[in-house]
């Protein structure tokens, strides 16, 4: 296995899509919005079942794959017994996915949110972008409203480049770019010693600057027939967008891949993504640049 | 009992009032020339106090604001809140998420900018007692709270010196801010250990017994505390006047704390500022709320308590110019190196592992605080407090400029 090759792949186009069966009641509709975007994005799809392989599950998959209309012979299947999410880490590092579709609930109990769930603790992990779906239906949905995290970091820059490549694949006409804007110490160092035009001028510089940055990055991109907002919110990173999405009723929201390796601590004094993997607020694409 | 008489009253409120009006005029004239708010405001209390004002009419001095009796003691209790709020508000921007967003260099950095000025303070005081003054049972006490001294920072300071410079959002300023959070936590904790064993009356408490408590209250607190507040502040957001009802519970809960931690033996300040952490966590705590908060306490509550410090002593008299030169060398030295020695073992440039050293140096208010604590409580003489606050001043107007030179 060449990872190097793995490393150097780009975020998107996704060319290889794999997807997780469970055979749970929501396996259909995960599948089927899997089979919907390796379509559209043109992409391989990879259908990986962590468990024994029996005469049984390969019954209730071939009839799941003949709802959808899905030709075995087009689709691989890969059956692997293991520990699951040390499992589809390897298959999808073997396989060099570009991303990974899990189903997902929108929030676990609190025992399992800290234990760590299998979609959950792949996406803290994965090595390619994962796709969290919400509430997937039978019937595929296109996604129209994306909000996509603008937050400063160099992974940004390949994250809203998927975000703008999703838009156009899917014929989404509405991309909002948020940055949320939070300091720590800055409305201290301001409380004592700013008078308010001052304050107002401090914050405003603030928001220009994050706003400038985005807005040199979408220069750069494909925009052509996308609506693309660019938004400055206030709060803490990771629970402000999510509130954001949530009440936008977004269909996806597109963020960067973990920074540090998330553990047991970032779960207990909760920060960026691990608020949004507490409560998904909607279809959440993790977008792994592999930089 | 003591009680209030019509000329008390008096006394009291023109006191206040009095000094709050110059303590904002000294602070507005200090900003022109770059003079933190608070250098302004101990500079007020010098004046006022019996440094100058004292010496030149010590009868009008103690008529205005009186050594003894029922202002005196009224005044006592309002710098007493004014200190428990000002660690409330502290403790409010200490975000934990922080150190561990910031990955390996910031823990290096926090670790050392703590570790190395504790130890060499607190040898300092276990090697060569010769230079201190203490009581001979309480030479641990004196070196822990000696080492706590060198290692503390302050995030006011700071956070204005990085704002000013424009590095709030640089590596070098977000390493220096998850430090600065870090050193205040556990300078804070350690802090009130020390004072919890000294206990209230002056005797010496067990060990296991303070440290039992300070980790079993700050558990509490940080982890059963900060969900019960994050859950229940949207409802008092939405069903209480606003702000007003935020603010009420904020300083309610704030007093509660302190009142607990000083109940079990330890001090006021730990409840406060455990509690400043869960409040201030909220994902819900809205960024007009976090400020109405700030300003409140720090421009009504934070100039009384620093105006009140030059009311403590004379600050010529008690200036040992040996002793402030032994401290303000040994603070400067040993928290630069332990800082840009993390920077660099975490991987800045020798460069920014200095600017984040001497950024690291400010002490500001949170050293003045601590001093003016261990005044109060006997562990420190008027000379080490003179030297403490002496060494807070210089180290937090040299941060900036030489925290520009290293960066330029």
């Amino acid at each position: 296995m060449d990872l190097s090759k793995l490393k150097k792949r780009p975020a998107y186009p996704f060319e290889t899509i794999a997807v997780a069966v469970s055979f749970s009641p929501r396996c259909l509709p995960v599948l089927a919005q899997a089979k919907y975007l390796a379509d559209v994005l043109k992409a391989t799809l990879i259908l990986i079942h962590i468990g024994e392989k029996n005469s049984e599950k390969e019954r209730q998959l071939d009839d799941l794959m003949n709802k959808l209309g899905m030709d075995d012979n087009h689709y691989r299947v890969i059956w692997m017994e293991g520990e699951p999410v040390e499992t589809i880490l390897k298959l999808c590092k073997l396989n060099m996915v570009d991303l990974l579709v899990l189903g997902a609930l929108e929030k676990e109990n609190v025992l399992k949110f800290y234990l760590g769930s299998i979609a959950r603790n792949i996406s803290r992990r994965a090595k390619c972008s994962v796709l969290l779906l919400t509430n997937p239906t039978e019937q595929p949905i296109r996604y129209k409203k994306i909000v996509v995290n603008g937050v400063e970091n160099p992974k940004t820059v390949h994250t809203i480049n998927t975000g703008f490549y999703l838009a156009k694949h899917l014929k989404s006409k509405d991309v909002t770019i948020i940055n949320e804007v939070n300091v720590p110490g800055l409305t201290m160092a301001i409380a004592d010693e700013s008078t308010a035009p001052e304050a107002k001028e401090i914050k405003k510089h603030f928001n220009e600057e994050v706003e400038e940055n985005i807005h040199s990055i979408i220069k750069k991109c494909d925009t052509e027939g996308i609506n693309v907002t660019n938004k400055s919110i206030k709060g803490k990173p990771g629970y402000a967008i999510s509130k954001y999405a949530k009440d936008r009723k977004a269909d996806i929201l597109v963020i960067n891949s973990p920074d540090t390796h998330l553990n047991l601590l970032d779960r207990i004094f909760t920060h960026d993504i691990e608020y949004i993997l507490a409560h998904l607020p909607c279809n959440l694409l993790i977008v792994h640049s592999r930089v | 009992m003591i009680k209030l008489v019509h000329g008390d009253i008096i006394v009291l409120l023109a006191g206040i009032g009095g000094i709050l009006i110059l303590a904002r005029t000294f602070a507005e004239l200090g900003k022109k020339i770059k003079m933190p708010v608070v250098m302004g405001e101990i500079l007020l209390g010098i004046i006022l106090g019996p440094t100058i004002l004292g010496s030149i009419t010590p009868e009008f001095c103690t008529w205005a604001f009186p050594k003894a009796g029922a202002a005196k003691v009224a005044m006592d209790g309002i710098t007493s809140l004014a200190v428990v709020m000002l660690l409330f508000v502290a403790g409010m921007e200490v975000q934990l998420q922080i150190m561990l967003k910031q990955g390996k260099t910031a823990v290096y950095t926090s670790f050392t900018s703590m570790v190395i000025p504790f130890i060499l303070g607190f040898s300092a005081v276990w090697l060569l007692p010769g230079f201190f003054t203490f009581a001979s049972d309480r030479k641990l006490v004196y070196a822990l709270f000696f080492g706590i001294a060198m290692a503390v920072s302050a995030l006011p300071v700071i956070s204005r010196i990085l704002m000013d410079l424009n590095l709030f959002k640089t590596k070098v300023g977000m390493i220096v801010i998850a430090a600065a959070i870090f050193d205040d936590l556990i300078g804070w904790i350690l802090f009130s250990f020390v004072l919890g064993l000294m206990g209230q009356e002056g005797e010496i408490k067990s060990i296991g017994f303070t440290i039992g408590m300070i980790v079993g209250f700050g558990l509490f607190m940080l982890v059963i505390g900060r969900s019960v507040i994050n859950g229940a502040l949207p409802w008092i957001q939405r069903k209480l006047s606003w702000p007003g009802g935020v603010l009420s519970i904020a300083l309610g809960l704030c007093f509660l704390g302190a009142a607990f931690t000083e109940y079990i033996g330890l001090h006021a300040i730990l409840g406060a500022f455990i509690v400043g952490i869960a409040f201030g966590d909220s994902v819900h705590l809205q960024e007009r709320e976090r400020e109405i908060i700030y300003q409140f306490v720090t421009n009504v509550f934070a100039p009384l308590f620093f105006v009140s410090i030059g009311f403590k002593v004379n600050f010529i008299e008690n200036f040992d110019g040996a002793l402030v030169a032994l401290v303000f060398f040994l603070a400067v030295g040993c928290k630069v190196f332990g800082a840009a020695l993390g920077g660099y073992m975490g991987g800045l440039t020798k460069r920014e592992s200095l600017a984040v050293g001497f950024g690291l140096n400010a002490r500001g208010a949170m050293e003045i605080i601590l001093g003016t604590l261990a005044l109060n409580v006997g562990l420190i003489d008027s000379k080490m407090f003179v030297a403490l606050v002496v060494m807070a001043l210089i180290t937090s107007m040299m941060s900036g400029p030489l925290m520009k030179r290293f960066i330029d």
